[in-house]
């Protein structure tokens, strides 16, 4: 009954097939330090997870966020709990991402055939960073008022058009509700939409050329 | 890259797959066991450590320190260094925009910079040792972010600062500078370059690690001071109400009722509209109330009291007044439990305490004056050692058993005179209505007892119930 039912599904979706190109790989012999691309990927499912739930009650207007947040601390069941998963979550993101630069870096993994996994790899970091940038504005807090006020600023020193960017960013010469919806839309969005095609692409590459050994003596 | 050496990759991985393993079953749970130890770091993150408060945006508050999410300080840290320098500090730009970007586009860049075919440690000590230094750097950066950078009357930087510009700064460049020049001559140099480069890499790094160590025993990093933040709306009541009987009791009285101010300076016999009534509370909405609070009503003679408006009350602390105001006398609402924070009274033969029972009763009835900016005769009543050191009558005030002392007469509704020229010295206290007698008395019998502090002093102090008399 099930080999039939399995049969039946195999021969329209190629289960076999995809069960070869995505697990059934062959692999240099395993090591910890592998683990930090899929941990990398795992803290990006989870934050969209948390991050969907938060949006149902979160309001990106000056005039609610920071209450909207208050609510879903103190009177959302288990609010408190996927808030700070994703709060921690953020911080843990930024540092496994940043790890796993630095071990494919001292393995020399970027090196040929898999020059354009690297740069995408470093795409990712950086926008892991804006996700960071952007959602710390969001609770409309002091902490984030002000750090935003100054990140934005730092981003007027470009010469000739700094200005521009400035005002781009905030959408006016200060920091608005103008700024708070632009911020919100890219960290919802923009960036995850970005980050999930690239993501994309770096496991598509990763699957193509197959995971990096170490080197040894003779590389 | 030329053909046969690709080849020889493309053969040298076939070979290492060939004694290696299979993503599933063999690797694939290394995978799941870290990211399941993950999830449960963030669990427990975020139930026994949570998301620290902060008040509500204040865009009018300049005064703010700004502090970035904690992976860009190293950023921040180094525009703040290199504006300490001499002439280009000015040239922001070069700083903020210039050398990250020229670091974004060499890490994007870096399979196409790189050259080097080689792939094993030993034969990468450059691009290895520049990594190391600069991983060191951002390291050292982030930890010295909340140390400021100082100078001294003379205008030059104070031994710690310059410290921390070495060890931020100069230290790192002149690392880089040498592993660049030690990279040129490795054709001349052989193995030896990649020594030199390795000892390099690990004195600057070692040099960076311990000044930055001295500069934080030096200076220790500067504390934050910690903010009210009432989550839950009991909590936002309680700070609510403690901030009412700080900023609105003298004119609108403990319970909103008062209708002509009494004993103001300024105000004396203002008519105000009592602001606990049913016309107030149904047709006022929050943000309405909010909005008087923070810009006051001038004509009517009322002071702003939003830091925007030259007040000393930011929004979120408005905002607690406000859920006070609404949950206490709205009679649409239903004050949650444990809301209502009581002044606890001391039980019969129980000498009260200042921790226990004399600091909230303090709070609610006479810090609104008896604080710093205030006319009080210098008398500051916000904490324990103030209320026993300050003040211009301070030896007469308070003395432990003294019936005849000032505080005493004055909570029981008399004026104490000037002894020498017969003026009103101090008036009764509070001026316009005395507190409840069960709190007179609890005041009175915490100085007859000698003023603890602590509720275990003042347990020491009680009489044991079988000898009380």
């Amino acid at each position: 009954m099930w080999k039939k039912l399995f049969d039946w599904l195999d021969e329209r979706l190629g289960l076999n097939d995809l069960y070869k190109a995505t697990l059934d790989r062959p692999e240099p012999k395993g090591n910890w330090w592998n683990t930090l691309g899929s941990a990398s990927l795992f803290l990006f499912l989870l934050q969209g997870a948390t991050g969907i739930f938060l949006m149902v009650y979160y309001t990106p207007s000056p005039d609610h966020a920071y209450d909207s947040i208050q609510y879903i601390m103190n009177e959302v069941a288990f609010g408190w709990l996927i808030r700070g998963i994703h709060h921690w979550g953020a911080t843990l993101m930024v540092l496994v991402v940043f790890i796993h630069m630095l071990r494919v870096f001292i393995t020399a993994s970027y090196k040929y055939p898999r020059e354009l996994t690297w740069i995408i790899g470093v795409g990712l970091l950086l926008l892991t960073l804006g996700m960071g940038f952007t959602g710390y504005l969001l609770p409309w807090n002091q902490r984030a008022f002000w750090a935003t006020t100054v990140g934005t600023e730092i981003a007027g020193a470009v010469p000739f058009i700094g200005e521009f960017i400035t005002s781009a960013l905030r959408g006016g010469s200060d920091l608005s509700a103008l700024t708070l919806s632009r911020f919100f839309s890219a960290h919802i969005w923009m960036l995850p939409a970005l980050l999930s095609g690239l993501i994309g692409a770096h496991i598509y590459l990763i699957m193509r050329h197959g995971e990096s050994a170490f080197p040894d003596k003779d590389d | 890259m030329r053909e046969e050496h690709k080849k020889a990759i493309h053969e040298k991985y076939q070979r290492v797959l060939q004694k290696g393993e299979r993503f599933w079953p063999d690797s694939i749970y290394k995978d799941l066991i870290i990211s399941f130890a993950i999830f449960l770091v963030l669990v427990l993150l975020a139930t026994f450590v949570g998301v620290p408060g902060e008040p509500k945006a204040d865009p009018s508050d300049s005064s703010y320190v700004p502090k970035p999410e904690w992976y860009f300080l190293f950023l921040f840290k180094f525009l703040a260094m290199y504006g300490q320098l001499p002439a280009i500090g000015k040239v922001e730009w070069i700083a903020a925009i210039l050398i990250p970007v020229v670091v974004l586009v060499g890490l994007f860049l870096l399979p196409l910079l790189d050259r080097n075919l080689k792939r094993h440690y030993s034969r990468r000590t450059l691009a290895l040792t520049v990594m190391v230094v600069f991983v060191v750097s951002m390291i050292v950066l982030t930890l010295l972010a909340s140390t400021p950078l100082l100078a001294d009357d003379t205008g030059r930087m104070t031994l710690p600062t310059q410290m921390q510009m070495w060890a931020g700064l100069f230290v790192p460049a002149a690392a880089y500078v040498v592993l660049a020049g030690l990279g040129l001559l490795v054709k001349k140099l052989g193995e030896r370059a990649g020594q030199a480069q390795a000892w390099t890499a690990g004195v600057a790094s070692l040099a960076m690690i311990a000044l930055t160590a001295a500069v934080l025993v030096m200076v220790p990093p500067v504390e934050v001071e910690e903010v009210l933040v009432a989550g839950t709306i009991p909590e936002q009541i309680t700070a609510g109400q403690d901030l009412y009987f700080i900023h609105c009791v003298e004119c609108h009285g403990d319970d909103g009722t008062v209708t002509v101010i009494a004993g103001v300076e300024g105000l004396e016999g203002t008519v105000v509209s009592p602001i606990n009534s049913q016309d107030v509370m149904y047709t006022f909405t929050d943000d309405t109330l909010a909005n008087i609070i923070n810009y006051g009503q001038q004509d009517l003679g009322m002071q702003p009291f939003g830091v925007a408006y030259g007040g000393e009350l930011g929004p979120s602390e408005i905002g607690y007044i406000v859920t006070f105001m609404r949950y206490s006398w709205d009679d649409r609402m239903e004050i949650p439990e444990g809301a209502v924070s009581t002044i606890p009274v001391p039980a019969e033969g129980e000498v009260p305490s200042y921790e226990i029972h004399i600091q909230p009763l303090v709070q609610r009835y006479c810090v609104s004056c008896h604080r710093a900016g205030k006319e009080n005769n210098n008398f500051l009543m916000t904490s324990y050692q103030e209320i026993l050191t300050t003040g211009d009558n301070v030896d007469l005030n308070i003395v432990a058993g003294d019936m005849e002392a000032y505080l005493i007469l004055v909570i029981n509704g008399q004026q104490i005179l000037d002894p020498a020229m017969g003026d009103l010295l101090v008036d009764q206290m509070p001026p316009t209505r005395l507190m409840p007698p069960e709190y007179i008395d609890s005041l009175t019998r915490w100085i007859m007892a000698g003023m603890p502090e602590m509720a275990v002093e003042a347990q020491a102090l009680s009489p044991a119930p079988a000898a009380a008399p």
